[in-house]
């Protein structure tokens, strides 16, 4: 390639990467400063004299602590319900032989297709019918029941593995549960954690759930309660950013931990259609 | 024979019963999660019902009061152009910023997949995390992005305080008057609304940059004996492949971008507010529900949206085959 076209592209590809970066960055240098410093020099990226005490102060002022207890109690019992759900639908769905298996799938895939709206009242009706409003179950409940998406997703992938390890494991007198336990889960781990992962990522973000069916500031999780605070700390924003940072922090670790996970699995997406 | 028939018989009755336990969540889900709520919806989309006492059979009441309200362009009316605003231009800027970016982080350069984590890592941060931070950055005294434009030479804008949107008749009127030399305010909440979401396109680039990895070489290669330069090569190689994906991202983001919610929710603290300019459809819902407990009218609201979402993704369909490409496989 010519010297000047190579030149233009590694422009493009730094403009690119300081665009999209440049927020972060600054989310992580406002954390660091004085609401002083902000007013007066929002822009400077590394702050004139480090101010870790934002930190134990955000954490003080705001139940950042106890939100996060409920996030991961919420993220523990969606991840749990979702994969074990997940897994064994998409099982009786790709390798148990009947006849209304396409049927059922036909209806998977298609309730994807109908927007959270028009759900949205009747399942508050049920949930509330059921005494869960107000309770984790009310989020964590609904995903014992399976999702979609990630059912589709599992399929495809037991869809892949060979049949004849399935014909080994039945002469060897397995039933479906003993297939399902010691030949199918065993060898799906890597889509498993990949629903799993997702899942978490989902319930970690998940604000419109938790605003439906908690209304205890006790049992707000972080999406939720990180909210409650926009309004009344308008002017407090370098505790915001700081709080935002250690909202943010831990799903940026997972995504450098699983990459290749998160952006496969966003791919194959994709592909699949 | 006849005894390997019943054998087999049996072991599909013994299947059938595995299948459905196996299912079983998922048909318990479907019918409580979906086939009731779906039913249930419509029944109360011709009903007056406050969640208190039981529904009242109105007939079509909500759906003339959506139909009125769709020509006073208050409410519904109001919602719905704001949703369609926000729809068209985010969907067809992250299609085009997409495709763009994937090409550029396609190149076979030093460092490829540190540009890439860049791009791709604001998607991963929470909507209310973003939210928080965009708040920030787009305060007309403060913010980052105001600073960045004075660089450009354009003057402070307003972005969440206020509710007229560049691409809107009024936008047109505000830009011709400030090249008369009058003052500038063009960019409204609909337009920082945007201007989030494409930070977080990466989502999309990893598709497409997937796809692009799955093009055959020899194109490419048959294409540069031809005599084709970058962009030709572009032209006519890279974008007719990835064409069905484009496709699928299209409809992807438009069901996406109809269903926005927790964004718009930080971003106006829950009011759709300046102006109801950032009252989209999910907002309008979510309140004339949770605020004024208008059940059936927002049952009613909720089957117009799915109708014309349907409507809409049937159309992309139809237009589909005469512009996406589907591989024939040989």
């Amino acid at each position: 390639m010519r010297k000047a076209s190579r030149l233009s592209l590694y422009s493009a590809l730094w403009l690119a990467s300081a665009i999209f970066s440049l927020p972060l960055l600054l989310m992580l240098s406002g954390s660091l400063k004085t609401t002083e410093q902000l007013a007066r020099n929002p822009y400077r990226l590394w702050p004139e004299n480090i101010r870790w005490e934002n930190y134990p102060v955000a954490l003080e002022s705001m139940p950042l602590l106890r939100y996060l207890g409920n996030t991961l109690i919420l993220c523990t019992g969606c991840v749990i319900g979702t994969t074990l759900s997940c897994a064994l639908i998409a099982y009786g769905l790709s390798r148990v032989r009947w006849g209304g298996r396409k049927y059922l799938f036909a209806l998977v895939v298609g309730s994807m297709l109908l927007p959270w709206h028009v759900t949205m009242i009747p399942r508050f009706v049920l949930i509330s019918e059921l005494g869960l409003y107000n309770s984790f179950w009310a989020i964590i409940g609904p995903t014992f029941l399976g999702d979609a998406f990630f059912i589709f997703l599992l399929r495809q992938f037991f869809l892949t593995l060979p049949e004849e390890l399935f014909e080994a494991g039945r002469i060897d007198g397995l039933s479906h549960f003993g297939l399902f336990w010691k030949i199918l889960i065993p060898l799906s781990k890597p889509a498993i954690a990949t629903v799993a992962l997702f899942q978490f990522v989902q319930t970690w973000n998940d604000f419109s759930g938790p605003l439906l069916y908690l209304n205890d500031p006790q049992k707000f999780p972080l999406a939720y309660g990180l909210e409650r605070f926009v309004s009344s700390y308008g002017d407090q924003t370098h505790l915001l950013l700081a709080a935002s940072v250690l909202f943010t922090l831990p799903i940026v670790v997972l995504f450098f931990l699983a990459q290749r996970t998160f952006i496969d699995g966003i791919s194959t997406t994709g592909i699949k259609n | 024979m006849s005894q390997s028939t019943t054998n087999l018989k049996q072991s599909e009755r013994g299947d059938r019963f595995s299948g459905l336990i196996f299912c079983s969540p998922w048909i318990v889900g479907f019918v409580f999660l979906f086939a009731w709520p779906f039913a249930a919806s419509f029944y109360w989309s011709l009903c007056r019902f406050d969640l208190i006492n039981p529904p009242e059979f109105v007939g079509l009441e909500n759906y003339r009061r959506l139909t009125s309200e769709l020509q006073s362009q208050k409410g519904f009316g109001l919602a719905l152009t704001n949703t369609l605003y926000y729809s068209l231009i985010s969907v067809s800027l992250s299609v085009i910023t997409g495709v763009l970016l994937a090409t550029l982080l396609s190149a076979k350069v030093k460092g490829q997949a540190i540009y890439r984590t860049l791009v791709f890592l604001p998607s991963v941060i929470p909507i209310v995390a973003a939210s928080v931070l965009w708040i920030w950055l787009l305060d007309p005294e403060s913010g980052m992005i105001n600073y960045l434009l004075s660089w450009l030479g354009i003057p402070s804008q307003n972005w969440l305080n206020q509710s007229r949107s560049a691409l809107s008749p009024a936008g047109f009127t505000e830009f011709s008057q400030w090249l008369q030399g009058g003052t500038l305010n063009l960019f409204g909440s609909k337009d920082a609304l945007i201007l989030m979401t494409m930070w977080g396109v990466g989502n999309f680039v990893v598709i497409y940059l997937a796809a692009i990895s799955d093009i055959p070489g020899q194109l490419y290669e048959a294409a540069e004996i031809d005599g084709a330069n970058v962009i030709k090569k572009f032209y006519h190689v890279t974008l007719p492949m990835l064409s069905p994906v484009i496709f699928f991202n299209l409809i992807m983001g438009l069901i996406r971008s109809v269903q926005t919610f927790a964004s718009v929710y930080v971003l106006s603290e829950g009011t759709g507010e300046p102006g109801g300019s950032l009252m989209l459809i999910s907002m309008q819902l979510f309140l004339s529900a949770f605020a004024d407990f208008e059940m059936g009218y927002t049952s009613a609201m909720a089957w117009v949206l799915f109708v014309l979402l349907l409507a809409a993704t049937t159309l992309l369909f139809r237009t589909s085959k005469h512009w996406v490409h589907y591989r024939t496989s040989s």
